[in-house]
């Protein structure tokens, strides 16, 4: 197996390309599916070699409750660097997971107690709340989906634009926007090489409600004005001006990409352009993180297999 | 026993007898059922009453745990009558959904995000560039060729629910 164990932690990295690419060139909806599905993958193959190290590590540690057998010669050999790495392994799995658990709690901790304040109220599917801040969320589950729109938003908004954030949050709800969201952030907690996946899906998940909602009201103009308003409107305190050296934030780049014309719905883009090199880029990485995760993992149970006495 | 049943149809008696337990209620849930009981009221209850309302299957503790969290919310008011207090709603229901929800929000750092939200911070120079694109007047942007359409869809007569 050798250093294809180390392999799949650091593939995530052939993703950058599309992740950077994907939000200018794709369709958000393929974008998307492409990023989180490739996260999906690659945070599978790194935590499975994690663990697969942490084995190995795990048995050279006085005490420890597996065979005697595991802690062999021939077992270390297997890993490469073994006294560093198989030691290495065994705290950066129980970050992993304490990361992910953690992660997970707090979703649904969210999720439950924004239900519970909810329970009141007549069972419609928006909820319009009488606060002076402005805000507006799209809450998944709990039996019921429901969006949820502060007055003060609304107040805002004229009737299209309205129409237009209504429409945004349902399409955020009809296409389990919150599954995908959830599934890079869990990837992103697990191999932080990830992370530029996590930025990137979080931007074209919204790009993809905005592009429905356009669709739906019929005007794009108007969901890049509700868009840039309800920004405007709930921008906390004025940041310390840097006129020029940031890089656009998310929101203005959504609204500038309403402002232009609505995207083509994807056919695969040809290889020798950047964002087809990036993608087959990223798929190469996954299909390389997966087989030598799959081949780590065969080795390393023959190898256990062998090594325990029965 | 939901809050809609329990609340205005002036069934008291027949609450009252409700044979069995109902199920373990959440927190909100029994706050909304005690906010619409003390609505249904003529004027400020006693916790007795509100008890008496709900069907007697609360504690007495109970309901004024559930007064008092109310009141340390704002969602109700007490005055002293005689020897226990007596109550009064300060908001509807939307107003104590609207307290609680912002409760939520506000302990959700914006950083892990777990609910998808609407917009997103403003990065600093993000606001001038976002009045300049909105700014910008319809007939300008329609003269610069890049009118959609399906601009003319019939789905704009969509109302929202």
């Amino acid at each position: 197996m050798g250093v294809f164990v180390f392999l799949p932690l650091v593939l995530p990295l052939t993703a950058w390309p599309i992740a950077r690419l994907a939000e200018q060139h794709l369709h958000p909806r393929t974008a998307t599916a492409l990023l989180t599905g490739v996260a999906a993958v690659m945070v599978v193959c790194s935590t499975v070699c994690l663990g697969l190290v942490m084995v190995v590590g795990t048995a050279q540690l006085p005490g420890n409750p597996l065979p005697d057998g595991w802690s062999d010669p021939e077992v270390r050999a297997a890993v490469p660097y073994d006294e560093v790495a198989g030691k290495a392994a065994v705290p950066a799995l129980a970050a992993v997971i304490a990361a992910c658990g953690r992660t997970l709690w707090r979703h649904a901790r969210v999720r439950r107690r924004a239900h519970r304040a909810l329970v009141g109220l007549p069972g419609k599917r928006v909820a319009v709340l009488p606060d002076a801040v402005p805000y507006a969320y799209a809450l998944p589950g709990g039996g019921r989906d429901r969006v949820v729109v502060s007055t003060a938003l609304l107040a805002r908004l004229e009737p299209a634009e309205r129409r237009a954030l209504f429409a945004h949050e349902r399409a955020h709800l009809a296409a389990r926007h919150h599954r995908f969201l959830l599934t890079v952030q869990l990837a992103a907690r697990a191999n932080p090489f990830l992370r530029p996946l996590r930025t990137a899906v979080s931007y074209t998940a919204e790009r993809w409600a905005d592009e429905e909602a356009a669709q739906v009201v019929g005007d794009r103009r108007a969901v890049a004005r509700a868009i840039g308003k309800a920004a405007l409107v709930s921008r906390g305190t004025p940041a310390p001006t840097l006129a020029g050296l940031a890089a656009p934030g998310p929101v203005p780049r959504r609204v500038a990409a309403l402002l232009g014309p609505a995207p083509t719905v994807c056919r695969w883009p040809p290889v020798f352009t950047s964002v087809g090199l990036a993608m087959w880029g990223a798929a190469a990485g996954a299909a390389v993180s997966a087989m030598s995760s799959a081949n780590s993992a065969v080795t390393m149970i023959a190898i256990l297999h062998a090594a325990t006495p029965l | 026993m939901s809050v809609r049943e329990t609340e205005g149809c002036g069934r008291e008696a027949d609450v009252a007898d409700h044979p069995r337990r109902p199920r373990r209620r959440g927190q909100g849930e029994l706050e909304a059922l005690v906010l619409s009981a003390l609505r249904a009221a003529d004027g400020p209850a006693t916790a007795g009453w509100v008890r008496e309302r709900l069907g007697g299957d609360l504690a007495y503790t109970t309901v004024v745990t559930i007064l008092t969290r109310l009141l340390a919310k704002g969602a109700v008011t007490r005055e002293r009558s005689g020897r226990p207090f007596a109550w009064a709603p300060a908001s509807d229901e939307a107003g104590l959904a609207a307290r609680r929800m912002r409760g939520v929000l506000d302990a959700e750092s914006d950083r892990e995000a777990v609910l998808a939200r609407f917009v997103t911070g403003l990065g600093p120079d993000d606001e001038r560039l976002l009045r300049e694109l909105v700014g910008r007047s319809p007939d300008e942007g329609d003269a610069r060729g890049e009118g959609d359409p399906r601009g003319e869809g019939d789905a704009r007569g969509e109302g929202e629910g």
